[in-house]
């Protein structure tokens, strides 16, 4: 069935910098703010712009993450003739079984998929930020300006733009140059690694560089650059609102402390623009008769009776009596014993901190990661 | 496995709750902040095995109609399994009309045509845990012809008043189905839980409707008594809640707070499933004061909130006091606003009323997208 505009996720990438976070599961897969998982926010973008077709790029740790993602129901893409599809490298008739070598490559082994849809445009999603977008506002500003692709940005501080892949525009959005984490940056527009290309154009860029010996098979390092210096049209499209990149243990931290900020950026809450997940079955939160509670982010299946400050607890968390989790995320099923402190940490799934445990300083530079379980009486 | 078919069914009018039922029947009352009643007995059947389930609804369908949609997500087989919602129509001219064998009547041709060897006809305002394949098989190796589930109790004085008690010799065999008079406390309450070979079961109904239009499917067992063999099965798990007048509704919510019986209601064994709605985590901001409650997602809290059930979407705003109080979803507690053993039903907002206290044993009631 034609599709105008079809999705591809790109979630193949291990996440490494997350540490033993991703050591199970793909980054797409890590939880985030409470009840959802990365991967939730592109596919309900998608869901909630109107697109019905999504393939999921998988490589690293795919069986959790294509269980998690398959048949769409979650998000409501299950409609007749749609759907989200899980799409790890495959051995086909005319080559053998490769792995996706870039994020381009990734795009080029699914050209049949994609072709089966005869899409007009193709949409390109990383599986790695938080942000909640409209997919078919940027289309129509693709089509209005007669593009060959359409780029994403975000305003960043001047400061932090030589972390980014930066867009230089000229007077109409239009860009005139891609430059990756520029020493003297010299405009703040950061790419967020999301794309609009015309289906066409595209297919045959990948076409030839799929030959080409010394690509990397990257968009931002090989595809972008080419169509620059082509001439292509490629144009800026501005982004204002909440977008953080999750891709470091601080990043994602910070990026659930947000979520503590009473009508922060991101609004979970907002029924117009509803962040889908799976449904989980556990009994609503239980507030024990002991417990404090300041400053929170809570969800169903926890079980409180110690003290929470500054704090997100996610799907199934414990915590005891005289616990005290302050500046913290608990990932779902972790268990904090009676009497066991733990500041500025972030909680692995499943961990369970013993009584009086002692985890995590509150002057700490960076966010502890503790990823394994803590005995009893044990400082980390 | 048993194959059978689940039936649950609505009150017909045998129970009223004040208030709350004017807007839907039992089984769509919400309860413990996101569930509905009907979540209860809908998710037994589906723990059990049993996937061709029928919901019998009479007035205000809507919301019950909405909540279960075609029950995907009480995890039944979605090509063999069937969640069917029945529908009849209440008699106006005199409720003693509106019985249950009237609402089989109406549906007799799908009752016959099913397939299904047994029945298992669980009610719509009860709250408990019951594996249904263990009382088939007890009902198959008995040989009785009908089982009846019931719960002992020591406090049928006070509680459950209206529901049914089963009389029983000492083979457990029913001598008889009453009501609970409240003369005695130690009674067996009849869960209005009836296993039966399909077949034996149309042809009570047939005979029931054929004796008398105003006769219930335990009238005609009473009547039936010496010429089958019914037996009682005793509920063997601690929790039983019977939601038959607005007390009790206010009460099944609150009892649960004491976590023991509700861990024993709610295992991972054992899911309750209900429809998502996709809200967010709870919002607790600063100055928030939260104890001995169960709240659900999508909430924010800015106020105090005392050994209470808060349902889904439900803001409690700086400085009030929310305490024994069932709250329905979407509700809005305003600004400095005291609320003691009350229940607000969904969408009020209870704004310009400095302070509503009512007795422990006599809760108030805010009415639906009421605003006070």
């Amino acid at each position: 069935m034609k599709q105008e505009m079809v999705a591809m996720i790109l979630a193949g990438g291990r996440g490494s910098r997350l540490k033993d976070l991703t050591s199970r599961v793909a980054k797409p897969a890590v939880s985030f703010g409470g009840k959802y998982r990365i991967i939730d926010f592109p596919l309900s973008n998608c869901a909630n712009s109107g697109i019905d077709v999504v393939g999921v790029l998988t490589q690293y740790e795919s069986v959790l993450l294509g269980s998690y993602v398959a048949g769409g129901r979650s998000w409501g893409l299950d409609t007749r003739g749609g759907g989200v599809y899980v799409l790890p490298p495959r051995e086909k008739a005319d080559s053998d079984l490769d792995v996706y070598r870039g994020t381009a490559d990734a795009i080029t082994q699914n050209i049949d998929f994609i072709d089966s849809y005869d899409p007009d445009y193709i949409l390109v999603l990383s599986g790695d930020h938080i942000y909640k977008m409209n997919y078919s506002d940027m289309l129509q500003a693709h089509k209005k300006a007669g593009a060959d692709a359409t780029i994403a940005v975000i305003g960043v501080p001047k400061k932090e733009a030589s972390r980014f892949g930066i867009m230089n525009t000229d007077e109409t959005g239009r860009i005139t140059e891609f430059e990756e984490k520029p020493a003297n940056p010299k405009s703040n527009l950061a790419s967020m690694g999301i794309y609009i290309f015309t289906w066409k154009k595209l297919r045959a860029l990948l076409v030839k560089d799929k030959t080409d010996a010394a690509s990397q098979h990257d968009f931002g390092k090989n595809i972008i650059p080419t169509m620059l210096k082509a001439g292509s049209k490629l144009i800026a499209y501005q982004f204002r609102g909440y977008w953080k990149d999750v891709g470091t243990i601080d990043s994602l931290w910070e990026a659930n402390m947000d979520l503590l900020g009473h009508r922060n950026e991101l609004n979970l809450a907002d029924g117009s623009w509803i962040i889908y997940s799976e449904d989980a079955v556990e009994m609503p939160q239980f507030i024990g008769q002991d417990a404090k509670i300041n400053v929170a982010y809570i969800t169903q299946g926890c079980r409180v009776n110690g003290e929470v400050d500054h704090s997100v607890l996610f799907t199934n968390t414990l915590v005891r009596g005289k616990a005290k989790i302050v500046d913290t995320v608990l990932m779902p099923d972790t268990v904090v014993d009676e009497d066991a402190v733990v500041t500025r940490a972030l909680v692995a799934p499943g961990v369970h901190i013993g009584k009086g445990a002692k985890v995590g300083r509150k002057d700490s530079s960076s966010i502890l990661l503790v990823a394994h379980d803590v005995r009893e009486g044990e400082t980390l | 496995m048993i194959n059978a078919l689940g039936i649950v069914t609505s009150s017909n009018g045998r129970y009223h709750v004040a208030g709350l039922e004017d807007y839907r029947p039992i089984g769509a009352f919400s309860f413990l902040g996101r569930y509905r009643i009907v979540d209860f007995p809908v998710s037994n059947l589906s723990n059990s095995n049993i996937d061709q389930i029928q919901v019998y609804v009479s007035q205000n369908p809507r919301s019950l109609a909405e909540h279960l949609g075609g029950g995907q997500q009480y995890n039944i087989n979605s090509k063999r399994g069937k969640l069917q919602l029945l529908f009849n129509q209440d008699s106006r001219v005199n409720e003693i009309y509106n019985t249950d064998v009237a609402a089989y009547m109406d549906n007799i041709g799908i009752l016959e045509r099913n397939h299904m060897d047994y029945v298992v006809i669980t009610p719509g305002n009860m709250i408990f845990k019951q594996d249904y394949q263990k009382l088939l098989q007890a009902h198959v190796d008995s040989g009785a012809d009908v089982t009846l589930l019931y719960h002992k109790v020591s406090n049928a004085k006070v509680h459950y008043r209206s529901t049914a008690i089963l009389q029983l010799n000492r083979q457990k065999g029913v001598k008889s189905i009453a009501r609970n008079d409240g003369t005695q406390d130690n009674r067996n309450i009849f869960m209005d839980t009836y296993v039966m070979k399909r077949e034996l079961f149309i042809r009570l109904i047939r005979d029931a409707a054929k004796t008398s239009s105003i006769y219930n499917l335990a009238d005609i067992l009473n009547i039936r008594s010496e010429e089958l063999d019914i037996r009682g099965y005793q509920h063997r798990e601690d929790y039983l809640a019977a939601v038959y007048d607005f007390t009790s509704y206010y009460q099944a919510n609150l009892d649960l707070l004491d976590f023991q019986k509700a861990s024993a209601l709610f295992s991972p064994q054992w899911p309750i499933y209900t429809k998502t709605t996709d809200s967010c985590p709870v919002q607790y901001v600063e100055g928030s004061r939260v104890t001995d409650s169960m709240i659900a997602n999508g909430c924010l809290v800015e106020g105090t909130v005392e050994h209470s059930v808060i349902g889904r979407g439900v803001k409690i705003e700086k400085g009030a006091v929310v305490k024994n109080c069932v709250i329905l979803g979407h509700s809005v507690i305003g600004k400095d606003v005291y609320l003691e053993n009350q229940v607000v039903d969904k969408w009020a907002k209870v704004l310009h009323v400095g302070e509503l206290v009512a007795p422990a044993d006599r809760p108030g009631y805010v009415r639906r997208e009421d605003v006070l």
